[in-house]
């Protein structure tokens, strides 16, 4: 009561409760809001006149509960022990009684004056629930309303609720939920110990309670007031206490189960796993279900490619015409050499890749959207453990699909440093979004319509990859320990919003060719200058004496020399890669490499491709890049998360290492079939 | 939600409807007891960020990714982890 016989109510609950809306409504404009003191939490108060009684209202911020573990719940707490408050309304949301309850549960022990206040009670009904106020108020000992906030016009019942806790201070009935926490043996000395002892209007249930749970600020208030000989009998008990806080929690729950079991009735849901959630889950046939599910995925988004495989192929027919127009009206060779070699050239691989990336993020993202994806990672979850590594890691590896720097950034989330150095690691070997684009396209190029064949197979030697690399790398990064499970909410199923779906895929397709060509046309321009001479025979070029001198080497590896060089320039990008084809095996003009066959007789590069690289050549190509470093941002990325040059160097120099064994591997199997 | 914490030593994880399965609750229980448990801190929810060069994922503007990373709108269906702290 203020020094004016004005009514202080305060508002009590948990975050949308309602709390908001029944403070405007009873307040009007009569509020004003300003800060607790010494913090920046929002202070809300107002006031209204009901009958001839005047109320001051505190909105008190919406909190989970009373404990201290946050600036509002401190302030919460605090200003309801201050005795401020002459009426506590408690507030829960009558859709979901079980759970926002809690806040009763945890305010019982206060002897403060209250009613409850059950919001929402229009929503509750039209989930097919039946409250029965009267049967919880007979347990509670407290007024018990049903109430909607935003029904301005129907707060006669909140007003005679209000006027009874004020006239008849009504204060909750503990017994039943104290019988409960007796069963804890913990609770039960502490109780002991504590005594009689009351701080204000919380009472020695509330006070033993929190001392259970954990709660400092309590806990030393209660030894300061025990003495020394009873504070160290308590500290000896809490020492000893295990999980107080969820035995606290077990016997609140209890109690509330208790109190809306005959008072809430509802329609029965049936519940369980559906079709497709049964069989990803089976422990024989969930992992093959979900792998062909990425298989048929990954083979359904190349369809979308075929369209811009045929305009990147046509454009790629233009640079021939072109030079001889552009040279026959006098233009100089180098810079229509320039033009055509490297400007078109890049445009028409780059136009070609981004069918794929079309492709790919289209079917992934509808994945995604569906929520199928969030099941590929469940089920791929516990397989984490047999790499020795966490659950959590199976998201950083999916973001690998898309990114290997975001994976990389992505194992944040991993606080032992061992699993997150070998989480980046097995990252590598998943191929990204930029080598989704490239592979695809280069195994159209030459294996037509077997490229599927070629897609499955990298899929299952990334797999076997990721476990030999685990094996290898997992000794010396991670040691055995209990590895707990974890607990994941699937989304539901649900229809594709087509168009923010389709705003995703034309903006990472978008933002793919940016780059990509960009990418590809500074590495095209390198390598073109490094071929140019000016007798205009490549032969001459400082590349091609280069590449003489290393391609005994190179081809045990399954590479001429050309691929070796776009392989090495694949590490600063798989894009680099198109960059230095398009570069050294284009046959316009006056610039050509000496060494490639027909040259003079085809004037499309995806067909000089063909003519200059034998299958089991581009076979070894295609693994080498696909394996080899992502790229050379993701190797920063990977010394930005490991903060360790060794590691980052021995990722580096593993994977290149392995992408030119599994190209040699390739290559031989190559040399078997054709 | 003692039960639930003993289920997850075994090393698998499990969903909130199969966690719901294995302990004979309702879905909305298992639910509650999550929330309550991240409440308290005896789990946490892992928050994925997957951007590796701006600032503003982990600090600042409380950004998630960045266009560079990934596109605007991606990853915004995978659902919610939770492990034990």
């Amino acid at each position: 009561m203020t020094e004016k016989n004005e009514i202080v109510i305060a508002l009590l609950g948990q975050p949308n409760s309602g709390k908001s809306t029944l403070f405007n409504g009873l307040t009007g404009l009569r509020q004003h809001v300003g800060n607790w003191p010494g913090k920046t939490v929002e202070k809300k108060e107002g006031s209204f006149t009901h009958g001839d009684k005047k109320y001051i209202v505190a909105d008190l911020p919406g909190t989970y509960s009373l404990s201290a573990n946050s600036d509002e719940e401190i302030i919460t707490r605090d200003y309801i022990a201050s005795g401020k408050a002459d009426v506590v309304c408690i507030l829960a949301d009558s859709s979901q009684l079980e759970r926002s309850l809690y806040m009763l549960s945890d305010f019982a022990g206060i002897e403060v004056p209250c009613f409850l206040l059950l919001n929402m009670s229009d929503v509750a009904k039209d989930q097919g629930k039946d409250i029965n106020a009267k049967a919880m108020e007979d347990k509670l000992g407290i007024s018990v309303v049903l109430f909607s906030a935003p029904e301005v016009k129907k707060y006669d019942s909140f007003y005679t609720a209000l006027e009874r806790a004020v006239s008849e201070k009504t204060v909750l009935n503990t017994a039943s939920l104290e019988e409960k926490y007796n069963s804890i043996p913990e609770y039960s000395e502490i109780r002991n110990i504590i005594g009689d002892l009351k701080d204000g209007n919380r009472t020695g249930m509330w006070l033993a309670v929190k001392t259970l749970e954990g709660d400092m600020p309590v806990t030393a208030k209660v030894k300061a007031e025990l003495g020394n000989e009873k504070a160290a009998e308590l500290s000896s008990v809490i020492g000893k206490c295990d999980k107080g806080i969820v035995k606290a929690g077990e016997c609140k729950f209890s109690w509330i189960d208790e109190l809306t079991e005959g008072s809430v009735k509802k329609e029965k849901k049936a519940e369980g796993l559906g079709k497709f959630d049964r069989l990803i889950t089976h422990r024989i046939w969930g992992k093959p279900v979900v792998v062909l599910t990425i298989l048929l995925g990954l083979l359904l988004s190349f369809i979308p490619a075929l369209p811009f495989m045929g305009i990147g192929s046509a454009i790629g027919m233009i640079p021939a015409p072109l030079n001889d127009a552009l040279v026959g009206a006098g233009c100089p060779s180098f810079i229509a050499a320039f033009l055509c070699d490297v400007l078109i050239r890049c445009f028409s691989f780059v136009v070609q890749m981004l069918g794929f990336v079309f492709g790919v993020t289209l079917v992934f993202g509808l994945l995604e959207e569906i929520g199928v994806m969030a099941r590929i990672s469940y089920v791929f979850d516990n397989s984490m453990g047999k790499l020795g590594l966490q659950g959590k890691s199976v998201m950083p590896f999916l973001i690998s699909f898309g990114c290997t720097m975001g994976g990389a950034a992505g194992t944040r989330v991993i606080d032992n440093w061992g699993q997150k150095v070998l989480t980046i690691a097995l990252s590598w070997a998943i191929p990204c979004g930029a080598a989704w684009a490239v592979i695809p396209m280069l195994s159209t190029l030459f294996f037509g319509a077997w490229m599927p064949v070629i897609i499955t197979v990298i899929l299952l030697v990334m797999i076997l990859h990721m476990w030999i690399t685990a094996k290898l790398f997992g000794k010396a990064l991670v040691k055995p320990s209990d590895r707990y499970g974890m607990i994941m909410e699937l989304p539901p199923y649900h229809k594709p919003k087509w168009g923010s779906l389709l705003r995703f895929v034309f903006g990472r397709t978008k933002e793919t060719f940016f780059r990509s060509f960009k990418v590809v046309l500074i590495v095209a321009a390198v390598f073109w200058l490094l071929s140019f001479t000016s007798s205009g025979s490549a032969d001459n070029s400082i590349l091609f004496k280069i590449g003489q001198a290393i391609e005994p080497v190179t081809m045990f590896f399954g590479m001429k020399w050309q691929t070796f060089v776009a392989f090495i320039a694949s590490s600063l990008g798989k894009e680099g890669a198109l960059g230095v084809l398009s570069t050294i095996f284009s046959g316009t003009g006056s610039i050509t490499v000496g060494s490639m066959q027909s040259a003079e007789t085809v004037s499309n590069l995806n067909e000089l491709l063909l003519a200059n690289i034998s299958k089991p050549e581009a076979l070894a190509f295609i693994f080498a890049i696909t394996f080899n470093m992502p790229c050379i941002v993701a190797l920063a990325a990977t010394y930005q998360e490991t903060h360790s040059a060794k590691w980052t160097a021995i990722i580096g120099l593993y994977y290149t290492a392995t992408a030119m064994i599994l190209a040699c591997i390739a290559y031989h199997v190559g040399l078997l079939i054709w | 939600m003692q039960e639930l914490l003993e289920l997850l030593k075994d090393g698998r994880s499990r969903s909130t409807k199969m966690l719901a399965a294995e302990l004979g609750k309702p879905v909305e229980i298992v639910e509650r007891d999550i929330e309550f448990l991240e409440k308290t801190g005896v789990i946490r929810r892992i928050e994925f960020s997957m951007c590796g060069s701006c600032n503003g994922c982990s600090t600042g503007d409380k950004k998630k990714t960045c266009p560079g990373c990934v596109p605007k709108d991606g990853f915004q269906n995978m659902g919610v982890m939770w492990e034990i702290v």
